[in-house]
């Protein structure tokens, strides 16, 4: 299945939303409104979003902690998100979870805080949905520096040896916390290391998201079909620092100039105009749109109550156990 | 009421059989399960298939995180760890993961999955595959822990883990692999939290667990013959623990002795006596007694390795401190 125009608008609207939320969520956290920090993905919105376009809504997606791409990708609400990340009793997990996003109901299942432990677990899911016969993928994003988790070769021999239905997409943001990824990566791309496991790969420009899209679309249907993982490389840039607390200063101006340059969203949006189907006034509906999503996403979290400290020993076991 | 006597192998073997005959979302995982290296898991491939008794590569971390994945979409995983000594390599993925996602999605997850794994000292093993690890699983939350001495113990605990919707420990001390015990014909299930009392006796509570549940019993018929009648008590699983049978034997004993094969600092000895220094105070007339393996690294000499570890006379010997009747 070709990107049609309207699955590209609503792509395009996706990754708008992600830009503007996570902007906004930057200043909540800089404002103390939000008690965590935050870790986002200006000018890499492309790959999260794009993995998502082809998934059904079954599939399983393991994400990343950076931004809110795939998260939005994958059908949770901006009120959702925000909620989570005040810790309101209105958040999906009663305030339990924070920046580790999840819905289970659209497939989006763990953010471990310790990088690499999802792994096995994507391995588990695309098994478990094999023995079941239920059709679904997992998709399993995960950072170029994640690739240097213990789990990750031995996850890449269980997809291989057992064919299982997972696509390892890596997003190559170029930066591992505060240093260039090449300072604790040791080869360019990741994904031949995939090669050593019988994994076919594919390396692919990560800021066009029709790009991002079809790659993504070729890895789920083959995977769809039976005939084993995947792995995609998605080349991209992170534009911002690591994290809100983060000063930066050490990604050279030209470097991050150069990037903005292939802007993700400019580039959709640069596409869609010259192919005649997207308009400025488009664009401006759209963005009054998202803002006023947003915004009331973000007076619901900020007039949502803390949740009752009574709750917090309910559900530490799904039956019997010791709450002491 | 049959008098059938089979091994603990086979008795865990058969609570594989009838749970994956029961279940069709329980299958197996791990290394050489469909050989099965111990015997436990032998020749089940044959009846239900590659399918449900998997082999994995050697990395514990991605099977038993494989087996948390499998849990949380809906599957019923076995995932052994051939060695107790190797649930370190997959301890993130126990501690940080299995245990807390049904937690943290609010019960949107469930986890229920089983880690089998043979532990325990039996004499020649040496450091890596000899200690019992049971006591460092009470730490994470989520967790329930499973320490069966008898083979019958084994059966009615493993198939109520297969059953819990919780990651359950289940731990086989490799010495009492081979020994042979009572197990009915009969379908039968242990719930987790219930303690045995393996003895009755009215002068000193014993809580051992494992392999010292027999060290217990023998050191307790030693003691009898001088007259000191011993209750030993096994609390079965740590998690949830079965705190009212220890409590009752010591409102009839007033004296508590704890022995296990895992480490004394830190063990589960160390969080029982704290909990009867917290609760059952007006309970104890003398300070408890806790036995437990020595804090070093286990040697591979038969004569050191014993020397690490609670004997039947270092058993004996606590019981009869804590009446005051030192040897
Ligand atoms: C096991 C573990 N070690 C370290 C960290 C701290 N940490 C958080 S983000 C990060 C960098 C990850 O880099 P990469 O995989 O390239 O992802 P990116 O942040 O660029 O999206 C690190 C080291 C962690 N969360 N987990
Ligand atoms: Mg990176």
């Amino acid at each position: 299945m070709a990107l049609d125009n309207d699955t590209l608008k609503e792509l395009y609207r996706n990754m708008v939303t992600v830009r503007l939320l996570e902007k906004r969520v930057e200043r909540l956290v800089t404002a103390a409104r939000i008690p965590c920090s935050g870790h986002f993905g200006t000018g890499q919105e492309a790959v999260g979003v794009g993995i998502c376009g082809p998934l059904r809504s079954d599939d399983y997606l393991f994400g990343t902690h950076r931004g809110f791409a795939e998260y939005i990708g994958k059908g949770m609400a901006p009120a959702e998100i925000l909620c989570e990340y005040y810790g309101k009793a209105t958040s999906l997990s009663r305030g339990r979870l924070g920046q580790h996003l999840l819905k289970v109901d659209v497939g989006i299942m763990p953010l471990p805080s310790s990088l690499g432990s999802e792994f096995g677990m994507s391995v588990g899911a695309a098994l478990s949905s094999k023995l079941r016969r239920s059709g679904q993928v997992t998709v399993n994003l995960f950072g170029e520096g994640t690739a240097g988790q213990a789990d990750f070769g031995p996850a890449l021999e269980m997809a291989s040896l057992w064919q299982l239905p997972l696509v390892f997409v890596c997003n190559n943001n170029q930066y591992v916390e505060l240093a260039h990824y090449r300072n604790v990566v040791a080869t360019e791309d990741i994904a031949p290391r995939a090669g050593g496991y019988g994994v076919p790969y594919e390396i692919v420009d990560g800021n066009d998201i029709t790009l991002v899209y079809d790659a993504t679309e070729r890895a789920v249907s083959r995977a769809r079909n039976g005939e084993g993982p995947m792995l995609l490389e998605f080349k991209t840039y992170r534009r911002g620092t690591h994290y809100t607390g983060d000063p930066g200063g050490y990604q050279p101006r030209e470097e991050i100039a150069a990037w903005e340059k292939k802007d993700p969203i400019d580039r959709c949006r640069d596409r869609m105009m010259a192919e005649g189907f997207w308009a400025e006034t488009d664009e401006q509906a759209m963005r009054e749109t998202i803002e006023a999503e947003i915004e009331a996403a973000v007076q619901f979290a900020e007039e949502s109550p803390y949740p009752d400290p009574a709750t917090v020993t309910e559900n530490i076991y799904a039956q019997g156990g010791d709450k002491s | 009421m049959s008098h059938r006597r089979i091994t603990f192998i086979q008795a865990v073997r058969e609570a594989f059989q009838e749970e994956m005959r029961r279940d069709e979302r329980v299958f197996i995982l791990g290394q050489d399960v469909r050989a099965g290296i111990f015997g436990t898991t032998s020749k089940l491939v044959g009846e239900f298939g590659e399918d449900r008794v998997i082999n994995t590569p050697i990395c514990e971390s991605a099977s038993v995180g494989a087996a948390v994945g499998a849990a949380m979409t809906g599957l019923r995983p076995v995932v052994q760890i051939m060695f107790g000594d190797f649930n370190y390599l997959a301890m993130e993925i126990t501690a940080n993961q299995a245990g807390q996602w049904h937690y943290l999605s609010d019960g949107a997850l469930k986890v229920p999955m089983v880690i089998e794994t043979p532990s325990g000292a039996r004499g020649g093993a040496g450091y890596g595959h000899s200690q019992s690890l049971e006591a460092a699983f009470i730490l994470p939350p989520g967790l329930k822990v499973a320490v069966p001495s008898t083979p019958y113990d084994a059966k009615g605990l493993l198939k109520s883990a297969i059953r819990d919707d919780n990651p359950v420990l289940f731990f086989e001390h490799r010495r009492l692999l081979t020994q042979r015990g009572h197990v009915p014909e009969e379908e039968y299930l242990i719930p987790l939290g219930q303690a045995d009392i393996k003895r009755e006796g009215k002068d000193v509570t014993l809580v051992a667990l494992s392999a010292t549940v027999q060290k217990a019993l023998s050191a307790a018929e030693r003691l009898s013959q001088q007259g000191i009648e011993v209750e030993v008590i096994d609390p079965r699983t740590l998690v949830p623990l079965d705190k009212e049978t220890i409590f009752k034997s010591l409102q009839k004993t007033y004296h508590l002795v704890v022995v296990e094969e895992g480490r004394r600092r830190g063990g589960f000895g160390a969080e029982l006596t704290a909990i009867a220094a917290e609760e059952w105070f007006d309970t104890l007339d003398a300070p408890v007694q806790r036995l437990g393996t020595i804090s070093a690294p286990l040697p591979y000499s038969p004569v050191l390795e014993a020397a690490c570890i609670p004997s039947e006379d270092d058993i004996v010997r606590a019981v009869l401190r804590s009446l005051g009747q030192e040897e």
